[in-house]
């Protein structure tokens, strides 16, 4: 049986080499446990640290702060731009490995697989880290000690400020949208904070393959660097240490897990909690002026409904379409369909797991129910549960589930939704909005005062870049503090 | 049976339940033959489609022809949650006898699943065989109490109900209040302590109904007040209802040592049973009559006569090969007067006479940070799935 180490941690012998068998060196895990990827072939190996094993890797990471503290911003990014350098590359055996795997683990088709990896690597090259850095500080050079404020250079009564990292930073992935643990990692790292990954299930393969790619680019990066899976709930002593010993924790998750995370950190311990969220679009009465031109539309949102089989919080579930265009909401609906189909050919749907399936058949039964009781609904879906449309003759805000299942709703105006979310607007995080300029801000306006935090399209709604104010929050001024050196003169 | 539904299908409806109450009368020992089952659900869906017109429509949109299907697998299933959105009975839904609700999750706007019950008559007849052969098989002076609220405090939790009517039965503990937990699900610990003591005391076998989330509560407090029951040597617990999602999550062993630690009962007469308020009859593991494995895990569960269970692949609704892990979809014939074939959102599979079915297990992750309404909103606190 193929088998996948869930782990990389520093100054573990097997460190980057690719082996699959457990490092011997100080920290590494000699003992470790299998899980199964069933349906799919292979086993994860799963690292077993006891209590004194877990202490010294935090110690170790903690010790790599320093050098890494010290490193010039130019330097850090080069290094951990080779992590999206190779995983873009074909011929990199990073690439193959995770071709070979992330299907696997994170339950996705392979060409689905194919494509998230292209978008994501995208995202961790030294471009892109470069830009995410740029839009984040302005100047940064404030990561690597103390600059003027304002930019009013040579001033000696200005006080000066510098970002500062954590000694050890906690990170935890409970979701299961590949790609987000590494992008979690790098965060830590582009601020100087070492960070223990524990990536969630479905999301194990990326984090690490990157922190190998790091390791081997330059050890100050790659010793501040430690992943490692473990069951949600199984509470191993790491898990126990890290709670106590980082000084920031970053989770993903539900309410549950937030809550918990919350109820078991020390008090001092700032947590920043990324909560379930879902997607929805909006396509107003000016963008459906015919067929031909509505199609590419429709195929965009398919595609943004599509991407990792509707996991991620940008995935919409329900798109509300203006009434009194020429093409009407139940044709759109039609449009959306075929699209559906199409990309479920070109980037099929991974394996249905039960509890979807499960939710996908309800929903479409119970639509199949108001259809007959003469309500207008209609499900436009194959014999299997890959895609569904629900066609809804109204607003209804209410999330689907995962497993490519989109609500088409017809509403008379764009402008009555915002009023209609109440108290659901602050779950509803990335909003595709397909209308003409004119209308476009003051609605985007509406849905921001409601709690959307992202107004975008459809295109763009399922990659969002790595600048982007993650819920409403610099993703990497989230995970620094501020530090001032006041000048010895106060003066206004 | 309400007499406010007139009419020729009324009576053919009268014909049926006639029918089925005599299978019901000679108890959940003697099987119905598969041309005997087949007979009559095609007789109850050819009156279903007729006597809930939505479902008609339903079953015609699918392109199934009612009048010349043969067998009933090919029965179009409703999925559960449709209770929750349409009435889904024969004849006028505000002229039924009781109204069960499911209650719990915030589902959106779609809300709580809505059982109308037309006829409490066939649905005692349905529950009181089954419950007899699994909770009460060797009959006997028998005391019945229950971790749940009183019938007068919650008349629409289906679960309350069938206690309701146990105790009825068999005869409550005699005098003294049987159901020790207040409208809100919470339990009575002063009620319940004096009850529990005079039980232990006397040598009466006692029977105790709750949700596997009450007997955790109960074993909670008895241990944080250090008490403990001997109940009477042939004693036995019914648990139901999961213990998912809640604040604190057992495995099943885990809440069976407790209960025995708690009240005395061991294992092997702990029973598991498992119901939807869309479903007039109950599933119940066989253990007090040794058909199936004293051991937790390897328990399965089994329906009445009168109830078929088919498992069916997630993807396509194909029936799986056994084994196989799939959804469980009912054919209930006790739901005479709503609908009989029902697509559960559980997952099972298929094991001994009967069918198992999966938890979330312990630690399991969702799939996906992009979740369900209920999942967004969090269940609300205190009320099992079932009741």
């Amino acid at each position: 049986m193929p088998e996948f180490r869930a782990w990389v941690l520093p100054g573990d012998g097997a460190s980057g080499d690719g082996a699959s068998g457990p490092g011997s060196g100080p920290g590494s895990a000699s003992a470790h446990r299998r899980l199964s990827l069933e349906p799919a072939e292979g086993d994860l190996l799963i690292p077993d640290l006891d209590r004194s094993a877990a202490a010294a890797l935090l110690t170790r990471l903690e010790e790599a702060r320093a050098p890494l503290r010290e490193m010039r911003t130019h330097d850090l990014i080069a290094a951990l731009g080779t992590s999206g350098r190779r995983l873009l590359d074909p011929n990199d055996p990073l690439r193959r490995e995770a071709e070979e795997w992330l299907p696997r683990e994170a339950g996705l088709s392979a060409p689905m697989a194919r494509q998230l990896l292209d978008r994501m690597a995208r995202d961790w090259t030294v471009p892109a880290l470069t830009h995410l850095v740029q839009a984040e500080f302005g100047d940064p050079r404030v990561l690597e000690g103390f600059v003027e404020r304002d930019g009013n250079g040579g001033d000696p009564h200005q006080d000066r400020v510098r970002a500062e990292g954590d000694p050890l930073a906690f990170h935890v992935g409970a979701g299961n949208v590949a790609g987000v643990g590494a992008t979690s990692l790098l965060r830590s790292l582009l601020v100087r904070s070492p960070l223990l990954l524990k990536p969630g299930r479905g999301d194990v393969i990326l984090p690490v393959l990157v922190a190998r790619a790091l390791a081997e680019a330059d050890p100050r990066v790659g010793s501040a660097v430690a992943v490692a899976y473990w069951p949600g709930g199984s509470r191993p002593p790491l898990e126990a240490l890290a709670l106590e010993r980082a000084r920031r924790v970053v989770v993903y998750g539900g309410t549950e897990t937030v809550r918990e995370l919350r109820r078991r950190l020390p008090a001092s311990t700032p947590l920043v909690a990324y909560h379930h969220r879902i997607s929805a679009g909006a396509v107003g009465r000016d963008r459906l002026s015919g067929e031909q031109e509505t199609r590419p539309l429709a195929r965009q949102a398919a595609e943004a409904v599509s991407a990792y089989d509707q996991r991620g919080c940008v995935s919409p579930h329900v798109i509300w379409v203006e009434e009194g265009g020429a093409v009407t909401p139940r044709t759109w609906a039609g449009l959306l369909a075929e699209a559906m189909e199409h990309v479920a050919t070109e980037l099929p749907p991974g394996p249905i797991p039960e509890e979807v399936g499960a939710r996908v058949h309800q929903l479409r039964g119970a639509a199949e129910l108001q259809a007959a009781a003469g309500a207008g609904h209609e499900v436009l879906a194959p014999d299997h549960a890959g895609w569904t449309v629900l066609y809804e003759p109204g607003f209804r805000f209410e999330a689907g589930c995962t497993g490519r299942l989109v609500r088409v709703q017809a509403v008379e105006r764009l402008e009555a939704i915002p009023a209609k979310l109440a108290e659901h607007g602050p779950l509803l995080q990335s909003m595709a909005l397909e209308v003409r300029p004119g209308r476009r801000e003051a609605l985007a306006g509406a849905f921001s005062a409601r709690g959307v935090s992202r107004i975008t399209t459809f295109r763009q709604q399922p990659w969002p870049p790595p600048w982007w104010l993650h819920d409403g929050r610099g993703p990497l001024r989230a995970l620094v503090r501020w530090s001032t050196l006041e000048s010895s003169d106060y003066r206004i | 049976m309400s007499s406010s539904w007139t009419g020729e299908l009324a009576g053919e409806g009268r014909g049926l339940r006639d029918r089925l109450m005599a299978v019901m009368d000679r108890g959940v020992q003697s099987p119905l033959s598969a041309a005997e089952f087949n007979e009559l659900a095609m007789a109850v869906f050819r009156f279903q489609v007729r006597a809930v017109p939505v479902y008609g429509a339903f079953v015609r949109n699918r392109g199934a022809r009612p009048e010349t299907m043969e067998r009933w697998e090919e029965i179009p299933p409703v999925p559960a949650r449709a209770f929750r959105e349409l009435p889904l009975v024969a004849g006028a839904p505000d002229t039924v006898e009781a109204v069960f609700r499911t209650s719990g999750t915030t589902g959106g706007e779609g809300g709580r699943g809505v059982h109308r019950v037309r006829d409490l008559d066939l649905y005692r007849a349905s529950l009181l065989p089954n419950a007899r052969a699994h909770l009460h098989p060797d009959g006997g002076p028998l005391e019945v109490v229950a971790l749940l609220p009183a019938p007068e405090d919650r008349p629409e939790s289906s679960l309350v109900h069938m206690a309701g009517v146990l105790v009825q039965e068999w005869g409550g503990s005699r005098g003294a209040h049987p159901f020790l937990a207040d409208a809100g699900w919470r339990l009575d610990v002063e009620r319940l302590a004096g009850t529990l003591d005079r039980l232990a005391a006397g040598s009466t076998p006692v029977l105790v109904l709750g949700t596997a989330f009450a007997f955790v509560h109960l074993a909670d407090r008895a241990r944080s007040q250090e008490l403990e029951w001997r109940l009477p040597p042939g004693s036995r617990a019914m648990e139901t209802g999961g213990v998912k999602g809640r604040s604190r999550e057992v495995s099943r062993e885990e809440l069976y040592r407790e209960i025995h630690r708690v009240l005395g009962v061991p294992p092997e007469r702990i029973v598991n049973e498992y119901g939807m308020t869309e479903l007039l009859s109950q599933f119940y593991e066989p253990v007090l009559s040794g058909r199936t494995s004293a051991s937790p895990a390897e328990r399965h569960l089994e329906g009445p006569p009168w109830v078929r269970t088919r498992i069916l692949d997630p993807d396509r609704l194909a029936p799986v090969a056994s084994g196989t892990p799939g959804l469980l979809q009912h054919v209930d014939l006790a739901n005479l007067y709503s609908v009989s074939a029902i697509l559960t959102e559980d997952v099972g599979r298929r094991r001994g006479e009967g069918f198992t079915v999966h938890g979330r297990t312990p630690g399991a992750e969702p799939r996906g940070c992009s979740l369900t309404m209920e999942e967004l909103l969090m269940a609300r606190e205190g009320e099992p799935d079932h009741a």
